[in-house]
């Protein structure tokens, strides 16, 4: 053990003396594999980015990983039932989604059936299919255009963000701890918010089934990560149902689901046993959980896979300017390394001293790949976080750092290899005939 | 009979050679260089060795310094056959006993004299801390008359200094032999004597020394002196005629 520490520590000083002694060299050796190295930083730090805002999309529009989500069946007993059983319950939240137009009442809204607002050609023809799949052109309703705004109104029971991470865009979230409105309080989604912004529609809000007409308050902005599916408002169960009976929140039109964290098994059964009991079919209750990270690599395999490949190719023309270094520098060696013989050098630690030359050169270069990948990212961040803000509070990620160490590793392996067999096979005799 | 003047008498053997040969196998015929060469040192015991330019006068001491190995005889250092050692004992057993001194001084030039003397000690075999790295390195430099060089790189010193740096390095790990290939033949004859002295004082604290020279004066300055001619070692008149 202390002979191998021992001649590890005599490797890394002749090592360190060597690359003292060949700056330019050295140098050189890095700048031909920095690019390469910086290349594997780069994909990976990437594919990290991507991976997390891919997950967090995917979390927005779906649900965290391993949340449970329930469908329901439209029958009049499933919200008053859901209503109830979720009553106090931190661990899942109920949705009810309706349809509601905000602005004038009876007229054809901008965008009939909630159709997002950028489509080809405008708002345009937008079909709405109710659950037996009846489908009616939302724009053919014989009512004179107006200015109102169709969107999808989802009402909540609680505070959904644990299940679904919604960014706030502008404004705030809905509170639900303060008591309920009278005047309901909506939260919208971007592609909400963009109607709004373009249309000026009056404060009336008519939801389907609804007892009457109410005043919204739009309190904020969030990305639900469902922006491609329409114009969206988010809006407190209890607020709305000031407006309309419990029983409307499950009619014919409206879409149902619970979202449940992963140990409410007890809550899934409980909620099954009594929708059951409240006469909805036991097949029409799907439960799937939901499986989000897993969908997220499958995607970014491929994508990483290609890259990475690029960037390997990039790292072995790097390796290769080491290779070529590290050979003429052996050769140039020639007598100092067969002096070392002659003063008891063993051949493995001759092999070692050229190693720990490319592979601390490997190492330094994989120190300034990482410090550029780092510095590039942070000037990124501050140019573009204001416009993107996915990029607003990105970091350098650790597996990045760990890629890039790795990969100056193998290159100097890989590049000093060679270099490393041919000094230790240097006749020792090589002085005596000098 | 005449004693045999290549065998000294008295101490136990430091090296002892018997029936030595060695063939070079070059583009040409095979050439026999070495033909029963038979050699023994003691401790502080110094021989010289000189011999016609391609007498095989540096093949015998890379035989010796386990450069190479013989094709025939035997080789005991210290009693123990050492024939055909294997490479790892042969480096470790160059490192522990041996002291190597060259015509060309191999001084690496980025390097300081402390530093050049320093490569000895980080070798592989075995380690030590700086601290006592550095005092075994002025130690050998002083023993040679030049720590105060220590710091200077090689551009900076004179061929003498630079092969008393050589000599430091080759003292520096106290060999048991020292080896000298013509250590004085780049240097004027002033500054060679200052070298011959520094390899004459290893021999007073009882280090064998066997040198390789076409200096007869230099020669001269040796306990024997010995003559390699047509592959075999013999001893040359006590004193050779410049």
């Amino acid at each position: 053990m202390i002979r191998m520490s021992g001649r590890f520590r005599s490797a890394l000083i002749i090592g360190g003396q060597g690359i003292r002694a060949r700056k330019l060299r050295t140098l050189l050796s890095m700048l031909s594999l920095f690019l390469g190295v910086l290349a594997v930083v780069v994909v990976q730090a990437g594919s990290e980015f991507a991976q997390k805002e891919l997950l967090a999309d995917a979390e927005r529009s779906m649900a965290k990983d391993g949340t449970l989500q329930m469908y329901m069946p439209p029958h009049e007993k499933a919200a008053p039932v859901a209503l109830e059983t979720l009553r106090g319950r931190q661990d899942a939240v109920a949705m009810f989604e309706n349809r509601a137009i905000i602005g004038e009442p009876n007229v054809a809204p901008v965008n009939p059936g909630g159709a997002p607002f950028d489509q080809p050609g405008g708002p345009g023809r937008f079909y709405r299919c109710d659950n037996r799949g009846n489908c009616t052109d939302a724009s053919q309703t014989g009512a004179p255009p107006g200015k109102a705004i169709e969107l999808n109104l989802v009402a909540l029971t609680g505070d959904i963000r644990p299940f679904r991470g919604f960014r706030q865009d502008s404004g705030q979230w809905l509170d639900f701890a303060s008591a309920p409105s009278l005047a309901p309080r909506i939260v919208l989604n971007k592609e909400a918010a963009k109607g709004f912004t373009r249309y000026q529609v009056p404060a009336q809000m008519h939801v389907d089934n609804g007892t009457a007409d109410s005043t919204p308050q739009i309190i904020g902005v969030v990305d639900d990560g469902g922006a491609s599916y329409g114009p969206m408002a988010y809006v407190r169960a209890d607020e709305l149902l000031n407006w309309m009976k419990p029983v409307a929140l499950s009619d014919g039109n409206a879409r149902l689901q619970v979202l449940m964290s992963p140990q409410a098994r007890d809550l899934e059964q409980t909620l099954k046993a009594r929708l059951v009991a409240a006469g909805v079919q036991a097949g029409e209750i799907y439960v799937n959980r939901i499986n989000a990270r897993e969908r997220v690599e499958d995607q970014l395999a491929m994508m990483r896979l290609i890259f990475l490949g690029m960037a390997a190719l990039v790292l072995l023309i790097g390796t290769a300017g080491i290779l070529n270094v590290g050979l003429a520098t052996v050769g140039e060696r020639i007598e100092e390394f067969a002096l070392r013989r002659a003063v008891g050098t063993p051949r493995i630690l001759l092999a070692g001293i050229v190693l720990s030359e490319t592979l601390l050169t490997g190492l330094m270069t994989a120190g300034a790949a990482i410090g550029a990948g780092a510095l590039g990212i942070k000037a990124g961040a501050s140019m573009f976080g204001s416009r993107f803000p996915s990029l607003a509070n990105v970091e350098f990620p650790w597996q990045a750092g760990v890629a890039g160490v790795v990969a100056g590793l193998v290159a100097g392996l890989l590049g000093g290899l060679i270099p490393a067999i041919r000094a230790a096979r240097i006749p020792i005799a090589t002085v005596m005939r000098a | 009979m005449s004693p045999d003047l290549t065998q000294p008498i008295g101490t136990p053997a430091l090296i002892r050679l018997s029936g030595i040969t060695k063939t070079l196998k070059g583009q040409q015929q095979p050439r026999t260089i070495l033909d029963g060469v038979d050699l023994t040192v003691h401790s502080g015991e110094s021989v010289a060795i000189l011999g016609r330019s391609g007498s095989g006068k540096s093949t015998l001491l890379s035989l010796i310094g386990l450069f190479d190995r013989p094709d025939g005889g035997q080789y005991m250092l210290e009693e123990q056959d050492i024939s055909r050692i294997a490479e790892r004992r042969a480096a470790a057993l160059r490192s522990a006993r041996f002291g190597f001194v060259f015509q060309r001084f191999f001084l690496l030039k980025n390097l300081t004299a402390a530093q050049n003397v320093a490569m000895a000690l980080v070798n592989g075999q075995g380690w030590l801390p700086r601290r006592k790295r550095r005092a075994r390195v002025l130690e050998a430099l002083e023993q040679v008359g030049i720590a105060h060089l220590a710091k200077n790189k090689p551009p900076k010193l004179s061929g003498g200094e630079q092969q008393r740096v050589a000599i430091a390095r080759a003292l520096v790990r106290d060999p048991r032999i020292l080896l000298a290939d013509e250590p004085t033949g780049a240097l004027d004859t002033e500054t060679g004597n200052l070298v011959i002295d520094a390899l004459h004082s290893a021999t007073e604290r009882g280090c064998g020394l066997i040198l390789v020279t076409h200096d007869h004066a230099h020669a001269n300055r040796m306990g024997r002196v010995l003559r390699l001619q047509d592959g075999k070692l013999a001893p040359a008149h006590q004193q050779v005629v410049a």
